[in-house]
């Protein structure tokens, strides 16, 4: 008997010892309001409440306490100061712990210290995820789903609170059961318990409330955000998402018949939400492993693009869908560079649907082959995987991706992570070259395969052919040249006529006949070639040679009777005539030459 | 399908990552391409350029080939055409130019060996045409180093399987493959023999001869000959056709210039005919290939009064419900059009598909489709089902649906069990197949009949019809009270085209009534479970005498060995009794 009374009084000892540590920095919430937000498929506990100094010294930071069944579902803490004029912002908070307290604890420091006797009012906000469990957990299609929600009428704190409220807000009026502490007030879809006096620290008592609750139940059980950086002006968004309706689960048939004449069947089933993308999207691609989902519609919004992301069949509950989005984005929003430093400032996780939670995201940024010095700035704290090289058209050695993961996320997680890095800008060159140099290449082997003779036997007739064609074609080439020498000769001799120079018409001849001599021995030596292949060119390349003589003695003749009429030794007419005749035979000779140029 | 994985890798190598599945979907159309140009040089070979462009053009537009090369039909036939014709290229080329591309022609012979079946057309020209040489005594070193290179190779082959005797068990099966080409090509060479005789056009043959070492008419000849033989009526010959179209405008061009005394306006009669002939092929081409081949049969598209278009992607709904809410290993029956669909698409096991080999099991769907609720069940449950589809288009007028199809169900099934489906007990005694009031009996209340119209009779699709009426066979169903007892709707699209539904496990029947349980005592009943059978009257002593069993399983573990089997047969018996009673 004593020793079990030493044992109470040791418990006491202990637990007053407990309070008064933490009491100890004296503080106290005077007057608290709480609400219970149940109105979606998230609990949304908002308190306000007023803390005041009773202790003898100021106070840096105080504590915030979450009750121990809720905590492993708490997606959100947040806490603000709420002074008179506007929001102080929010305030930064560290976990701890208190010995021998359930629940986890947070340390929030406080913006300037509170002194001794003075008040402060904030504001805190947590968000939980799966703590409205579906009841019954599984329901037929013309049934309404019921949910019950077990939580704390009391504010759970370290500290003594003098007055306290709490009002609950729900989904609908109708109300299955609801615990009554204190004899609460019910209206509409609101319950209002309280005000409870002079609450005793770490107090709890449970609150149990079982109602109708018929918003979607959409979890997103993982997402894979995965944003590709371009430095040619692109940033690339895709998302993979598997969701899954994770109310009351579909109890027997599904009836297409009752769902499209009733308008109450399946009434907490999920036809489609809206994604809210970034203003600067482009692209937007909405489809899964079987290709484009042809049901949904885009709305090109002031401030946003909105999709309207339709599953292929509305989601019931314990169904489930997978789909991939994504869209693009112009890389000077988001990407900042000074000199070889880059910053891209994106949102780590972006709104799928209104009062989203996700279970489980993975985000994986890859940067541009060639990103270095890596360095991420997330607003929350997140696990980094190890860093992945990602290879995609035109890379080498890879584009650095850096992988992060996160459990339980709601829409407060919205925010914008920075990435910093250095790049140098010489290796945007890389892949053009690339490409260059690969042509080149291609090109190179066609040069050298059609250069190439890869026949195992020969075909000495179709050698000879060849032959034969080279050969003519640089008999053309020669026969040509010396047409144009005649034409040469007569320009001369035209000049010779008005300027009467005779220095420069002997000259002139005389290269006529120095390139006359050379072009006709080559043109016999290729005729000697041809006869020699046994080709019956030959005899018309003698041909053309026998014609081009007389071509040349009418053009050496027209030469000397340009001289005696400049010598006065002939009439102005009758040169006229004899000019005439010349070139008349000059004419048909080069037509015959041509023709047989035609047929070589 | 190597292929594929070849190129994949390779390029995936280069890091060029393309998906595997964007390297399917392209890879018929790329080697289409490459089959027109392999086309157009077979023919050039043949002829001249301007036959051989006609020829590409005609493969560019020959609607049996788009079939095959259409992006998206991956099937081996894209890759063995495009072999198939630029081995008779290479092969040709070999012939005058010293076989340089003997090499060539081997490989591109293996990759069609092993792609289509069709090897066995391409191996036997060859030698075929080897033999005319042989016969045509224009016979030379190179036609050996060509052909007989194999039977050297083979029987060095054989030589160093003397020698190294045994070694590995990778030589062994090396010498196996090709003892297995050494028996092909011996049958090759005796189908040679045999086939001289069926190719009579190898003597007409005879008489034309060309400068170059291989006759262009010989070749146009002798090949297709045996490709009309073979592929009477298959598709492919088009193909083939195109190749010797351009022959056949040679002809005309032959003609013309043989028959130099004929007038210019028969000449520009005939081309005019010709090129008549050659557009109408063109716009038949196109039209052919734009309806047939183009629009993806999966999703079907209207068009409203004012242009809009509708989507009606029901097919794909259904299939993702599968796939994403279904077990993993859920079997699903449906007809076999769908097999390819579900498996593709919804990623689930079916009893059959599009490979109709298995016409036993073919037959076994349709008779479940064609048998009453009780029956179906019981071969859906020896075929362990768990999901049933069916495509439906009575709400939207879509003529494809399984109703439509329903006949040839019931003649497949009446084909391997005659004596439980009878096709004439799904008429009306006037002969016509009707699904109002007026219908058969037996097919209103088959299973297909009540999946597709189950709940349909209290639809009113507008206000001039009757609630459950038809749109695709316009008649107002004949039975509209349609309840199931070992099925259930799963799934049904938006506009009610496909239709899935659960079939139940036994489990899932009429519980035990409780009061009845007091009734059955452990002592009464320990080892003469023959008495039990009296009992069952209805429903539920169906359940009453497992649970009977279950207790003599407990209570006499001497006696039970043989019964249980006598039990369940007696039962199905008794219960298809019941059933038929019933109708």
């Amino acid at each position: 008997m004593t020793r079990r009374s030493a044992f109470v009084a040791v418990c006491l000892l202990f637990v007053a010892a407990l309070s008064s540590e933490v009491s100890a920095d004296g503080l106290v919430n005077e007057d608290v309001k709480r609400t219970v937000d149940l109105s979606t498929h998230l609990a949304k506990i908002t308190a306000e409440i007023v803390l005041s100094n009773h202790g003898q010294s100021s106070v840096q930071s105080f504590i915030l306490a979450v009750d121990a069944d809720l905590a492993p579902h708490m997606a959100y803490i947040g806490a603000s100061v709420k002074g008179d004029e506007e929001e102080h912002g929010t305030l930064e908070l560290q976990q701890t712990s208190i010995q021998g307290q359930r629940g986890e604890f947070y340390k929030v420091l406080l913006p300037s210290t509170l002194a001794a006797g003075a008040q402060l009012k904030v504001k805190t906000e947590m968000m939980f995820s799966h703590v409205l469990k579906p009841f019954p957990t599984q329901i037929t299609q013309a049934e309404r789903q019921l949910v019950v929600f077990q939580g704390n009428h009391y504010l759970y704190s370290p500290y003594p609170t003098r007055s306290q409220t709490t009002r609950v807000r729900l989904a609908s009026k109708t109300v299955e059961s609801y615990t009554k502490l204190g004899n609460p007030s019910k209206t509409d879809e609101i319950i209002e318990y309280g005000p409870f006096r002079d609450v005793a620290p770490f107090s709890e008592d449970a609150l149990k409330i079982h109602y109708e609750n018929n918003t979607p139940f959409l979890t997103i059980t993982s997402i894979t955000r995965t944003i590709e950086v371009s430095h040619w002006g692109n940033i690339a968004v895709e998302e993979t998402i598997d969701l899954r309706h994770t109310g009351a689960i579909l109890k027997g048939p599904f009836s297409r018949y009752d769902y499209q004449r009733q308008s109450d069947s399946g009434i907490s089933s999920v036809k489609s939400f809206k994604t809210i993308l970034p203003a600067s999207a482009q692209d937007v691609y909405y489809r899964d492993e079987i290709g484009n989902i042809s049901t949904s519609h885009l709305q090109v919004l002031d401030d946003s693009v909105e999709v309207e992301v339709r599953p292929r069949f509305p989601l019931f509950g314990g169904w489930k869908t997978h789909y991939i989005i994504g869209y693009n984005l112009p890389s000077y929003e988001y990407l900042y560079t000074l000199g070889e430093q880059y910053a891209l400032k994106m949102r780590l996780v972006d709104h799928v649907y209104d009062d989203q939670v996700i279970d489980y995201m993975t985000v994986k940024i890859i940067l541009p082959e060639g990103a270095k010095n890596i360095h991420v700035d997330t607003p929350y704290k997140i696990d980094r995987m190890p860093n992945q090289l990602h290879y995609t058209y035109l890379d080498t050695f890879g584009r650095p991706v850096l992988v992060a993961t996160k459990n339980n996320l709601v829409e407060q997680h919205i925010q914008d992570f920075v990435v910093h890095y250095t790049f140098n800008k010489i290796l945007m060159l890389q892949e053009p070259l690339l490409v260059v140099g690969a042509f080149y290449i291609l090109f190179f082997t066609v040069i050298i395969y059609v250069r190439l003779d890869f026949a195992i036997t020969k075909d000495p007739a179709a050698e000879v052919r060849m032959k034969v064609a080279s050969i003519t074609e640089q008999v053309l080439t020669l026969v040509n040249r010396r047409l144009g020498l005649y034409r040469h000769m007569d320009e001369v001799v035209n000049r010779y006529k008005q300027s009467r120079d005779t220095g420069a018409l002997n000259s002139g001849r005389k290269t006529l006949e120095a390139d006359h001599r050379t072009l006709t021995s080559e043109i016999s030596s290729l005729q000697a070639r041809l006869k020699t292949e046994g080709s019956d060119l030959a005899e018309k390349v003698g041909e053309i040679q026998k014609l081009d003589g007389q071509v040349k003695e009418l053009v050496c003749r027209s030469c000397s009777e340009a001289e005696r009429l400049v010598g006065g030794k002939v009439k102005k007419e009758t040169y006229i005539e004899s000019e005439k005749s010349l070139t008349g035979r000059r004419q048909e000779l080069i037509s015959r030459i041509d023709s047989l140029l035609d047929a070589l | 399908m190597v292929t594929a994985g070849l190129i994949h890798y390779i390029l995936n190598l280069l890091h060029v990552t393309v998906h595997i599945r964007d390297v399917c979907v392209f890879l018929a159309p790329v080697f289409s391409g490459l089959t027109a140009i392999s086309t157009y040089l077979l023919t050039r070979e043949l002829w001249n350029q301007g036959a051989g462009l006609l020829a590409a053009c005609f493969i560019a537009i020959v609607p049996g080939y788009i079939s095959r090369s259409v992006a998206g039909s991956f099937d081996n036939e894209g890759i063995a055409i495009f072999a198939l014709q630029f081995t008779y290229y290479l092969w040709v080329c070999s012939s005058p130019e010293g076989f340089g591309g003997v090499g060539h022609k081997l490989n591109t012979r293996l990759d069609a060996v092993s792609a289509w079946g069709g090897y066995v057309f391409i191996i036997n020209l060859i030698p075929l045409h080897v033999f005319a040489l042989l016969l045509m005594q224009r016979y030379s070193r190179r036609v050996y180093i060509g052909v007989f290179a194999l039977l050297q190779a083979y029987a060095f082959l054989q030589y160093l399987k003397d020698r190294l005797t045994r070694q590995e068990f990778q030589t062994l099966f090396f010498l196996g493959i090709s003892l297995a080409a050494c028996i092909v090509f011996l049958t090759v060479i005796y189908l040679t023999y045999t086939g001289l005789s069926t190719s009579p056009s190898l003597h007409r043959c005879r008489s034309t001869s060309r400068p170059r070492g291989c006759p262009s008419s010989l070749i146009s000849t002798s090949w297709s000959a045996p490709s009309q033989q073979a592929f009477g009526f298959a598709s492919r010959t088009s193909m083939m056709n195109a190749c010797l179209a351009g022959k056949v405008r040679k002809h005309v061009s032959e003609q013309e210039k043989a028959e130099e005394g004929l007038g210019p306006n028969i000449k520009s009669i005939v081309t005019m005919l010709m090129l008549m002939l050659l557009m109408m092929f063109a716009v038949h081409c196109t039209w052919v290939t734009s309806n047939a081949y183009s629009s993806p049969s999966v999703v079907l598209a209207s068009y409203n009064h004012d242009g809009t278009r509708n989507i009606l992607d029901d097919f794909r709904e259904a299939y993702y419900w599968l796939r994403q809410n279904t077990d993993e290993h859920a079997r699903v029956m449906s007809w076999w059009d769908y097999g390819y669909q579900i498996a593709g698409m919804a990623n689930r096991t079916t009893l059959v598909d599009n490979n109709t080999w298995n016409n036993s099991h073919i037959a076994l769907v349709g008779k479940a489709m064609s048998s009453n609720e009780s029956a179906a069940y019981e071969i859906m449950r020896s075929l362990d089902v768990d999901y049933v589809l069916i495509i439906f288009g009575g709400v939207i007028g879509y003529s494809g649906d399984d109703i439509n199809k329903f006949l040839w169900m019931v003649r497949i099934a009446e084909g391997e069990h005659p004596k439980d489906i009878r096709e004439s007990d799904y008429f009306t005694p006037q002969g016509e197949f009707r699904v109002d009031k007026a219908g058969s009996p037996t097919l209103l209340n088959c299973l297909m009949y009540k999946m597709s119209y189950y709940r349909f009779g209290e639809m009113q699709l507008d206000f001039r019809t009757p609630p459950g009426f038809d749109r695709t066979r316009n008649a107002e169903i004949g039975n509209k009270d349609i309840k199931f007892k070992h099925l259930e709707e799963a799934f049904t699209s938006e506009h009610w085209l496909v239709r899935i539904y659960k079939v139940k496990r036994l489990e899932n029947r009429e519980a035990l009534d409780h009061k009845l349980r007091s009734v059955v005592s452990r002592q009464k009943y320990t080892s003469k479970k023959v008495s039990v059978f009296p009992l069952r009257r209805d429903g539920f002593s169906c359940s009453l005498s497992f649970m009977m069993l279950s207790t003599t399983y407990s209570c006499d573990p001497h006696t039970h060995l043989q019964t249980p089997q006598k039990i369940k047969t007696t039962l199905n018996s008794r219960e298809r009794k019941e059933t038929s009673n019933n109708q």
